[in-house]
Parts: C-alpha cells; structure tokens; sequence
C-alpha cells in the first residue's frame, strides 16, 4: 500500500518531464527511419563516412564503415547522443529527487514519519526509475515503428528494434540504481545528481576514448556503455553475457541502496 | 497498566564531535501535554527526531507507543502525528493533494481534517492551489492539519506556533485542549514561554543537549527563586542581606534580590529589623525561570 502511494507521488511530481522526454525520443527515432528510407541520404552518407577519421565513428559507436544500410542508419538512432541525453535526465533526476531530494527539500520527515519503511521508500524509487525508463524506451521504439509504417523503408522491420530498445532500457537501468544508491547516501539532491551524471558522462567518455585511443583499450570493459551494443542486438539478438554485467551492477547497487538506507540518519 | 507513550533512558546523540543530546531520560505519560522548552542548538529537535526514529541514538534507549527503537516494524506510527520544525512541502502539488496523500500514508481515515480546517481557517479555494503561493502562515496550518488530520493518539510538535497570528495561535491553543481531553498525548518543543505555560501538564528544560529542568509547570515556577523587592526609609546596606540570596538591584532605599523559596522566612524575619516601608515578593514567570536556566 505504501509503496503504491509513493509510487503514485513519484509519478505525480516526475510526469511533467516524462512526456517531452518520451514525444523527444519517440520523433527522434521516427525521423531517423525517415532519414535511413531515403537512398540519397544513404549514399551521402556513405561517401561522408568513408572519409571521416575513425574517432568521429566511434563516437556513434557504430561500425558503420562495414556498411551503411538504412537498417544500421535506423539503429544509430539508438545510440546517438540525443536518445542518450533523453534516457540519462530520467536515469539522474528520479532517484536524486526520489531519497536525497526529500532529504533536502525537508519533506522526508513527512513521509518518515509516517507507517512507511525505509524499504518501500527505495522500492517506490526504484519501480519510478524503471517503469519511466521504460515508458521511454518504449516510446522510441513506438518511434521507430511509427515511423516504419508512414514510411515503410524495404528490409527493415520494427520488431528488429524491440530489442535494441530493451538493451538501451538495460544500460539506463543500470546506471539509474548506482543514482538510486547515491541518492540513498546523499543528503541533498545536488551531490547525487553530481555522482550520477559524472558516472554517466565518465563511462561515456571512457567506452569512446578507449576505442579510439588503443592504449586504453584495456579499460573499455570498465565503462557500462562496453555492454550496450546495439549493432549487435540488431543482428543476433542481446548477448547475454553483457545483460549479465548490467544486471549484476544494479543488483550490487540496489543491494547497497536499501542497506544503507535503512541504517542511515535522515 | 499499559507503557507510557513516550520513554527514553540514556539517550545520547551525537554529530561527529558535537554532543547534541545527552543522557535523556523521560517519560510521559497518555493524556499529558509536555513542554520541551530549549534556546537554539539545546537539542529538541534531535530528540523529536529520535522519537520518530528518523535519528538512530548512539546511546539509551527509546520506546514510543510501546514499540522499542529503533525497529524495522512501523505500524506504530499509524497512531503518530508530527509537525516538523522546519515545515516543507512539495511545491507543486495543492494543499488537497498533500493532504490527501499524506493522510494515504498514516494509513487511517482523516477523520478530524474537516473540523481542523475550519478551525484554522483554511478554506477550500486556499486549498486548491498549489502549495508554492501559500504564505508562511498558511503552509504552517496546513502543517497543523496534516499532523492532526487522523486523530494521532500521540502528537509530536516542533515549534508549532510560528508564523501563525495570534488568532490562530488561540485557535491552537483549543485544538491542543481538545486533544488532552480526547485522551491524546501531546509532546511540543517551543520558544514560546507563555504558550508552554499556558497549554503544557509538565515541562522540560533542555540545555547543550541535558535536561537542566524537569517538572510541572506550577512547581518548576514554585522551586525558581523568588524575587524580592524592598524599599526602605532610609537607606540601607544591601551587603547585609546578600547572605539571603543575590543582591540584582541595590540603590541606597530601595533594594531588590533573588531569594530561594526556603530562605523567604529568614529574609523576611531580617527585613523585619529594619525600617521596611514596602514590600512585594514576586512569583517567576515561566519566562524568568527559564532564563535563570540559561543565563
């Protein structure tokens, strides 16, 4: 009971950001079948690839110069900067407004003091976190099928993406529960939303400077963007072995949430 | 006999190396209206937040309602109502909707909602909006309402007069009465002498996180000193009588002093003596016992 009532007041306070979020991606992703259906666009692309240094390549994180194809250019959508930017607002500012923020903000004696478990509280942050994450990736995928169907593009089939969209929802999961653990330490939303994004941003840079720069190539394993491939997804399915990786750092992190929650001082 | 609502022994708290409450022991029994009196940094609202169980002591022990803390099982809360010092609210959402959420939470029906807006005067169109144009009186009573709302058989209230006028500071002072005589217990912390004088059983004064005063408000101002004030014929030598207490005031025929209750007949005896033309001995407010405290 009251982690649905929590539940429905995460909802109540995040819903505002969760529509331009999800019509972003969702026209996002829509456009980029419209891009990938139009031959002149894939032949422009190809010859603009085919001269681009590799660093600019691996920033998409794609390896497009195996060969442009209106499936690939549709699969980009999910790993471009902006799906990205769309998914991590929501992976950073639910758990950070979820614990640290009541902290903060003061209104987390009015719930503590309350008939309500410090564990129903990280629970109805996390089912926040999860179920927004995947309203958004659901919207880009609903994006792409959308777009699929104004503009049906030969070759290419919505279902395909069902389970880039999946693993794009895995790897955001993923770094929502370390916000929700530094939210669980966190006195304030700032320091959260601090550690989050700077993980977020670090893993980032980390995955793209570690395929560009051999010396590193070491420490790509090290970045959570290393287990989210969506090439590969669209070609034989998700592999298991990276939602492994994703699924044991969340549930490491989901573990420490609720520890440290439960014993800490609010 | 069933256990007291509140009952601490030992209790200690500390921030790092600041001691914020030290060795607190108390109880208070069902139906009593406590005063938790204290300047600021005393250490009542570390003690409010160790009774809720939002603080985990590092030394003593706590029961609240009967159940010992700090513990996982939380249905004992259902009977709690609490007004934070500090009041926040969510910015966005309407008083209706913070109030029916929170009374969501407590888990039982907010049967006295009604009644305690009307009495603060807290009106419907007020309550439709949302809760960032409220004033700080007005996020004060609604404070008040959400804290009461489900008839808590145990109240807890931090300062729960500020920012309220005088006319709903009257109307506080009824809703604490009604609770008292609904059998509830009432445990507020304030500034406010003569609210605390005025609504409370039993007081505590708190200070750099001890207990320096405990008792009823009638005998705590019985036990203070007396302040004595004598004006002569002619003038006198205040030195003599210093023996009786401390001299505040001495000006050649008039002549004031603080007299412990037990040393009045000897002073009065001495002042006898000499030529005495007035005499008035005075009762501490709650106000002057409690600065004798922290003076």
């Amino acid at each position: 009971m009251s982690v649905a009532s929590l539940l429905g007041h995460h909802v109540r306070l995040h819903r505002v950001p969760l529509v331009p979020l999800a019509l972003g991606l969702a026209l996002f992703e829509g456009v980029m079948t419209f891009v990938a259906g139009e031959p002149s666009v894939t032949r422009f692309l190809t010859s603009v690839l085919r001269s681009a240094p590799p660093e600019l390549l691996a920033l998409l994180n794609q390896d497009l110069l195996a060969g442009v194809s209106p499936r690939g250019i549709v699969g980009v959508g999910y790993t471009h900067p902006f799906a990205l930017l769309m998914m991590g607002v929501w992976a950073v500012r639910v758990p950070s407004a979820a614990l640290a923020g009541e902290v903060g903000r003061g209104t987390m004696d009015l719930l503590a003091s309350r008939p309500v478990t410090r564990a129903a509280q990280v629970a109805a942050a996390l089912l926040a976190l999860l179920g927004g994450l995947a309203a958004l990736a659901l919207a880009a995928w609903l994006g792409t099928l959308a777009g699929l169907v104004l503009h049906p593009v030969e070759g290419v089939r919505a279902s395909a993406y069902l389970p880039v969209a999946g693993a794009l929802w895995a790897l955001f999961a993923c770094f929502g529960t370390i916000g929700v653990l530094a939210s669980a330490l966190a006195r304030e939303s700032g320091p959260a939303i601090a550690w989050t994004s700077g993980i977020l941003a670090g893993s980032y840079v980390l995955d793209y400077a570690a395929r560009v720069w051999p010396r590193i190539a070491a420490l790509r394993p090290l970045s959570l963007f290393r287990y989210y491939e969506p090439q590969s997804a669209l070609a034989g399915g998700i592999a298991s072995a990276d939602m492994a990786v994703l699924a044991g750092v969340a549930a490491v992190s989901v573990t420490l949430a609720f520890a440290v929650f439960a014993r800490r001082d609010l | 006999m069933s256990a007291p609502p509140i009952r601490t022994r030992g209790l200690g708290k500390r921030y790092g190396t600041l001691v914020a409450l030290e060795d607190l022991s108390l109880e208070v029994a069902e139906g009593e209206v406590f005063g938790f009196l204290g300047p600021n940094g005393a250490g009542k609202t570390t003690t409010i937040r160790l009774l809720l169980g939002l603080l985990r002591p590092d030394a003593g022990e706590i029961a609240v309602l009967g159940q010992r803390l700090p513990a996982h099982a939380v249905g004992w809360r259902r009977a709690i109502g609490f007004l934070p010092g500090d009041m926040a609210f969510w910015p966005r959402l309407s008083g209706w909707e913070t109030l029916e959420f929170l009374a969501r939470l407590s888990g039982r029906p907010p049967t006295a909602r009604d009644r305690l807006l009307a009495r603060l005067g807290l009106a419907g169109a007020e309550l439709a909006r949302p809760v960032r144009t409220y004033s700080d009186g007005m996020k004060q009573k609604l404070g008040l309402v959400q804290a009461l709302q489900c008839a808590p058989r145990l109240v807890l209230l931090d300062e729960p007069t500020k920012g309220l006028d005088p006319l709903v500071q009257q109307a506080f002072y009824e809703i604490v009465a009604d609770l008292k005589r609904g059998g509830a217990t009432v445990f507020l912390s304030s500034h406010v002498l003569p609210e605390v004088e005025r609504v409370c059983d039993r007081v505590a004064m708190l200070r750099r996180g001890a207990v320096v005063s405990l008792g009823d408000v009638e005998a705590l101002r019985r036990s203070e000193r007396r302040r004595v004030v004598a004006d002569f014929a002619e003038p006198v030598d205040a030195a003599r009588l210093a023996h009786f207490g401390e001299v505040v005031v001495a000006r050649a025929e008039h002549v004031e002093l603080l007299v412990a209750p037990a040393e009045l007949p000897a002073l009065i005896s001495r002042l006898g003596m000499l030529p005495l033309a007035d005499l008035v001995v005075e009762r501490p407010t709650l106000e002057e016992a409690f600065l004798e405290h922290y003076r």
